[in-house]
């Protein structure tokens, strides 16, 4: 396959750096090499076989499941967003109902795939030993973990569409489709996010105890604090960088932004795309390490 | 000539000073069924971990089929089917889409597994409950899925880790039967507690113990290297039996004497000593003197001790 790329740079001599650079980088991305990491030997016949039966379930179970996602997030709406809409008012010029609608979709597409990948993961491990039957058959085990992010990374997705589609139905709330797809670039590596730190906690935590306490604890308030209801000027402002480093933050704020004014901001897109790779790393690597203990 | 389907070198795992296997040394023979016996903490199942590639060795060499278990993993996962401890079926998915999904995770086609799977649930005599969940199965019909399950992809190698633990006789005995039906097309290495099944399946069987192999041999071959003593049960009619309990272990050829009310179990030193023991006995009222067999039991005890592991 041939692929043409212009590569802008201020001078020649920075140019041929730049291309050097691209080639260094091409160069280690190299199959071999990432055979070498994950394992996949460029198959992903398991994580296919694995994604559909995580799908058939959740098909099986579709409206129930869809019916529980949709109830907290709504209710939220209500209570924040209609309730308190007489007392807050506007918020960084829109209506308080409509600056935390894109958070709530987010955060149920976002728990969603956290909840289904922690949960998923430590059940098949702990509970039902289905892992263990995978890992003995001719797939790897990055095959297994790409199938259970893929998962969680699908369930977030569904939800937070349904959540957003029930709120689009049954509220004033509107936006044009351009923005729509903006948001969806946050919204999509956000899932992925999230769905690789479910996998490395359902991975190390072998106590059900202690999923709930590092929800609890660490996922919650990372998504509640990243401007979920709050614009992030509500911090003291020697606060706000650190709160801004957080990917949770690039996540929220960045994903409203893009839904509701059509701002897209590309470092928050970066920031969140990146973290979301270097979970998927890690992710996979600790599953591995794990299942080779 | 018979070449070995499992050949095992030297083999050893530790986990910090844990030692679980120790320089241990087997080969199975392509066909037949072999039986891995051995207490709790013996090694059995960190074997049956390292040879199906789920756990590294420490150090020596394995080979599945003449395939090294450190360098060919996937191409030995395909040839092998196990059926672990756990059940590990999946209680969200029918009996039947069990056996497709692990059809799908061998890179089988669909039209090749559909008749496979067919076949399989009616040898299995589950083909009136394919489409139920495992959940609402019994035991027995449990682990005949699971089975199943280890089949579908017509391993050259199966291994039965535990199969029977916790079925009642008639379970077990129908899956004896099953396994029994496997024995020639394909190697069986069973690991089992039970040690009529390892007597009644396997040809050849090893024991184990402290990770190390202590016995290697047929039944019959095991159950002859204990020593030469044999043992006799008497059953006394009358009230004699204290009185002959402790003529009889007042006499040289005795190794060991036991009584249970009225009967009395004499280990001689050998077969020989019998008669002095029928002339000792001469007038005694008598109801029975029988040859007590030795039983696989019987040599696993006197190999890995009476004490109760932890």
């Amino acid at each position: 396959m041939l692929f043409q790329f212009q590569i802008k740079a201020p001078s020649s001599s920075a140019r041929l750096r730049l291309l050097n650079i691209l080639i260094v980088c091409l160069r280690r991305l190299n199959p071999r090499r990432l055979d070498c990491i994950f394992d996949f030997k460029l198959s992903l016949r398991g994580s296919l076989a694995i994604w559909q039966r995580d799908m058939l379930i959740l098909r099986r179970s579709i409206f129930s499941e869809l019916v529980a996602v949709v109830a907290y997030p709504l209710t939220m709406y209500l209570a924040f967003g209609i309730g308190m809409q007489g007392y807050i008012g506007m918020v960084e010029g829109v209506p308080y109902s409509l600056f935390i609608a894109p958070g709530l979709i987010t955060m149920t597409a976002v728990s969603a795939a956290y909840n289904e990948s922690v949960w998923s993961l430590w059940f098949h491990r702990r509970v039902q030993f289905t892992i263990e039957s995978y890992r003995v058959t001719p797939i790897s085990v990055s095959e297994i973990v790409i199938a259970k992010i893929f998962t969680g990374f699908t369930h977030g997705i569904i939800k937070g569409c349904a959540v957003g589609l029930v709120i689009f139905m049954i509220t004033p709330f509107r936006f044009p489709l351009e923005h729509l797809l903006q948001y969806l670039l946050f919204l999509i590596p956000g899932s992925a996010f999230f769905s690789c730190a479910g996998i490395i906690s359902g991975t190390v935590m072998d106590k059900p105890e202690t999923i709930g306490k590092v929800e609890a604890v660490l996922v919650m308030p990372l998504i509640f604090m990243s401007g979920l209801f709050f614009p992030l000027s509500s911090y003291p402002l020697s606060v706000v960088p650190w709160v801004r480093a957080l990917p949770t933050t690039a996540l929220f704020d960045g994903a409203r932004r893009a839904l509701v004014a059509g701002d897209l901001l590309p470092l928050s897109v970066l920031q969140v795309s990146l973290s979301a790779f270097l979970t998927f790393v890690a992710a996979v690597y600790i599953f591995r390490y794990k299942m080779s203990e | 000539m018979t070449t070995a389907s499992i050949s095992i070198r030297s083999l050893a795992k530790s986990y910090g000073d844990l030692t679980a296997l120790d320089s241990f040394d087997l080969e199975v023979e392509q066909g037949s069924i072999f039986g891995l016996l051995g207490p709790n903490g013996a090694g059995k199942t960190t074997l049956i971990r390292i040879l199906t590639t789920l756990m590294r060795q420490s150090r020596g060499d394995a080979s599945i089929e003449g395939l090294d278990i450190r360098t060919e993993g996937r191409a030995i996962r395909c040839m092998i089917g196990v059926v672990s401890q756990e059940n590990s079926l999946d209680r969200y998915l029918t009996a039947r889409e069990n056996l497709e999904l692990h059809a799908r995770l061998h890179g089988m086609e669909k039209r090749l597994y559909k008749r496979r799977i067919d076949d399989l649930l009616e040898l299995m005599g589950l083909s009136g409950r394919q489409k139920d969940f495992p959940d609402t199965f019994s035991g027995g019909m449990q682990r005949r899925l699971v089975i199943a399950r280890a089949l579908v992809h017509q391993p050259r190698l199966l291994f039965l880790d535990e199969p029977t633990t916790g079925l009642d006789p008639q379970s077990r005995r129908a899956v004896w039967e099953y396994i029994r039906s496997l024995a020639g097309s394909m190697t069986i290495f069973l690991t089992t507690h039970y040690l009529e099944e390892a007597e009644q399946l396997c040809d050849r069987i090893a024991i184990m113990d402290h990770g190390r192999l202590i016995a290697l041999g047929s039944t019959q071959e095991l159950k002859d290297r204990l020593t030469g003593a044999t043992v006799y049960e008497i059953e006394f009619t009358g009230q004699e039996a204290d009185h002959y309990a402790a003529l009889l272990g007042s006499m040289s050829c005795v190794l060991n004497i036991r009584q249970i009310d009225h009967k009395v179990t004499v280990t001689l030193e050998c077969w020989e000593c019998l008669s002095e023991i029928v002339t000792a006995l001469n007038g005694a009222a008598i109801r029975r003197i029988s040859l007590k067999e030795r039983t696989l039991e019987d040599v696993f005890i006197s190999l890995t001790g009476e004490k109760v592991r932890e």
